[in-house]
């Protein structure tokens, strides 16, 4: 038996929204989600799912239109739902959570230096300051792989292609020595030679300062590379969330279905590419019922009527689903899906691809 | 970095000659009653020994050749009929410093206004009832829509009676020196403001600026150093030329207040056909609008490392 890991993050039944032009668009609608120290998170699903909010919500950093509803953030016995202004989020900010952006292209400011941008987070949160925080610099910018700092040091952001200025970003984030590294698509809008080392670096700097990370990407080519466990997140929800192999190779929901479905690796060969019919739910509206029920072909009469709750396939997986309840019909999974399990079973990965923790 | 300035200035005296060069030519093609004073007084013989004494009958490329060597010596000609047989050079000299004096007075307050003015208003967009940024606007708007020569007019009556001042400018009385540079003021602070807030507001949904935050570096801190800095590069450009535009002076300012500038003095002397002057002057306002853009290139390529010294301009 493993011991229980010790949670970093507790969100719980979090709601979020914007007001927009006098209405209310719901994009976070109940999540529910345990971070465990140390571990690496993914969090996937289909674009407008509400995985930027999330964890912009966790620093405090959406646009100035949205509110939480309801819920809370526990992060070290600190709910940091409550947390309203810039001041009060300047100690989580960086110090506790730091964040990596999808672009690195638009992500350093375009007149200051690289090092000038790196040192401004050793000095914040490091407390070194004039040549000690330059060393600090150049021994972080070492870390990232980028070679000769001293010269570097001085070099703008112009001056670095997008997968180097991806190192940059990260070593920002680094500098500040945060717990918590978050990294909203970090390799999308980059070279897909360049996507492996940039997740080689992110996963040593993990390794390295016992970082707990979160991944979001809509990439499953990514989560299997990176992530201990995986949360998949539909409009505004978490559908399920499981260890990465349980998610994978048994997956409960039938949206986790759709999306593993859609995987290009797991298509057969000549035949298109499965995409998921129809459209994300109106979330100015009131969603009832499972959300995904109305591009669901097998969805059951209570999908459309009450929300499921979270049930627990083992104790480390869970799914938001009517078909783990027990008095739901035998409802089985597309022949592909099936095949995966299968194939899970005779790899036995649970096994072999335990967690860091 | 010299190398790129030189060639700069270089492109900058090009310039400058090939505009000389064009008004030179369009001059040569008005009536030659603009070299004479009361040239109805002349007989034609008179008129041709006149032209051939100022050299008005050589080809028109030895006319600029001698144009071009007359200007080099610094002589910028004598005046024909605005003050006959008067160096222009002595003429702009009299009037130009009030009109200096006034307008860079005009453009301190401007900026000194308008730039906080665009940083409050900016900041103010992320509030709840952008209070400033609403004022801001209305006073924006307002300077742009109305027509200067009513706000100028207004400003002279409401503001002379307001401050118990003359409505005219009398060079030793400070004080009358307000209105008008307030007047000279006010549609520059429209300006920085507008495009200060425009810039800052831009700057502000920039990624740098998520990640900044996201660094933990304080609000303040992130609006001086991230937002105004970056947003300040595009209006930089435009610094030296506003500065040497004062040169000029404003022509309805100054005739409103009658300040005895610059302001007007070209309108004058197109009308009396003072042909040497219109042509000096042209030069003296080409040569400040060509340095303001040289300068104003250059100051862009201080503030901005984007802008290589040594490639072209605009090289990313
Ligand atoms: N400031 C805002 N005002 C209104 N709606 C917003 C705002 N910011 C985000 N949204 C909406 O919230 C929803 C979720 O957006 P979010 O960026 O979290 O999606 P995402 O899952 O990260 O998608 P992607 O994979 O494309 O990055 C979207 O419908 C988006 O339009
Ligand atoms: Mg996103």
């Amino acid at each position: 038996m493993e011991k229980q890991p010790e949670t970093i993050m507790q969100i719980d039944d979090l709601h979020f929204a914007f007001t927009l032009r006098g209405q209310l668009l719901h994009v976070l609608r109940g999540i529910t989600l345990d971070v465990y120290k140390g571990e690496s998170l993914a969090i996937v699903g289909e674009s407008g799912s509400g995985k930027s909010v999330l964890v912009k919500t966790l620093m405090g950093l959406n646009d100035g239109n949205g509110y939480v509803e309801s819920g809370h953030i526990l992060y070290e016995g600190k709910d940091l739902t409550t947390l309203k202004t810039d001041a009060e989020w300047r100690g989580i900010r960086g110090r506790e959570i730091a964040m990596v952006l999808q672009d690195p292209m638009t992500s350093l400011n375009p007149l200051k230096t690289i090092g000038w941008q790196i040192q401004e987070a050793v000095e914040l949160h490091q407390d070194l300051h004039g040549e000690e925080a330059k060393q600090a610099v150049y021994k972080i910018l070492g870390e990232v792989g980028i070679a000769d700092a001293p010269r570097r040091y001085k070099q703008y952001p112009h001056e670095f292609s997008g997968g180097m200025r991806q190192r940059v970003v990260i070593a920002v984030a680094v500098a500040c020595r945060p717990k918590v590294l978050i990294c909203d698509e970090p390799t999308t809008a980059l070279d897909v030679t360049i996507q492996a080392q940039i997740l080689g670096i992110i996963k040593e700097m993990q390794k390295k300062y016992g970082l707990t990370t979160i991944y979001i990407t809509h990439d499953l080519g990514v989560v299997a590379n990176v992530a201990d466990r995986i949360a998949v997140m539909y409009a505004g929800d978490i559908v399920e969330v499981g260890r990465c192999e349980e998610v994978f190779y048994d997956p409960r929901h039938p949206y986790t279905w759709a999306l593993l479905s859609s995987l290009p690796q797991l298509g057969v060969k000549g035949e298109p590419l499965y995409a998921i019919e129809g459209t994300p739910p109106n979330l100015f509206q009131e969603v009832k019922g499972d959300a995904f029920a109305p591009r669901n072909p097998g969805a059951l009469k209570i999908d459309f009527v009450k929300r499921p709750p979270m049930l627990a396939v083992s104790p480390t997986h869970k799914a938001r689903t009517w078909l783990l309840d027990p008095r739901a019909p035998q409802v089985n999974p597309p022949e592909h899906i099936r095949a995966l399990r299968e194939k899970g079973r005779a790899l036995k990965l649970c096994e072999e691809e335990g967690t860091h923790a | 970095m010299t190398k790129y300035i030189i060639k700069r200035i270089l492109h900058a005296l090009i310039t400058l000659g090939i505009v000389i060069a064009i008004v030179f030519v369009l001059l040569r093609q008005m009536p030659v009653e603009g070299y004479f004073n009361n040239f109805d007084k002349y007989t034609p013989a008179q008129i041709s020994v006149g032209l051939q004494k100022l050299g008005l009958n050589d080809p028109i490329p030895v006319q600029i050749g001698h144009y071009f060597k007359q200007l080099l010596q610094g002589d910028l000609g004598t005046s024909n009929k605005y003050r006959e047989g008067y160096p222009i050079a002595k003429i702009i000299a009299k009037k130009a410093p009030i009109s200096i004096e006034l307008g860079l007075i005009s453009l301190v307050v401007a900026l000194g206004v308008g730039l906080p003015m665009g940083i409050m208003m900016a900041r103010s967009t992320r509030t709840k009832y952008k209070l400033w940024d609403k004022f801001g606007t209305v006073f924006i708007v307002v300077v742009q829509a109305v027509p200067s020569a009513v706000y100028h007019l207004l400003i002279q009556l409401y503001g002379s009676e307001l401050l118990g001042v003359s409505m005219l400018f009398d060079m030793d009385k400070k004080i009358t020196w307000i209105l008008p540079i307030f007047s000279l003021a006010i549609g520059n602070i429209a300006y920085y403001a507008m495009w200060l807030r425009r810039y800052m507001v831009d700057e502000s949904n920039k990624d740098y600026i998520r990640l900044a935050r996201a660094k933990g570096v304080p609000a303040g801190k992130i609006s001086r150093v991230h937002i105004f800095r970056n947003a300040i590069v595009p209006l930089v450009q435009y610094l030296p030329n506003s500065i040497l535009f004062t040169l000029m002076g404003s022509l309805y300012v100054e005739s409103l207040y009658s300040i005895p500038g610059m302001g007007g003095l070209l309108v004058q002397v197109i009308k009396l056909q003072d042909n040497t002057m219109v042509q000096a002057l042209v030069l003296v306002y080409a040569g400040i609008s060509v340095l303001g853009l040289l300068f104003g290139d250059l100051l862009m390529a201080l503030v901005d490392p984007r802008i290589s010294f040594t490639k072209k301009e605009g090289a990313r």
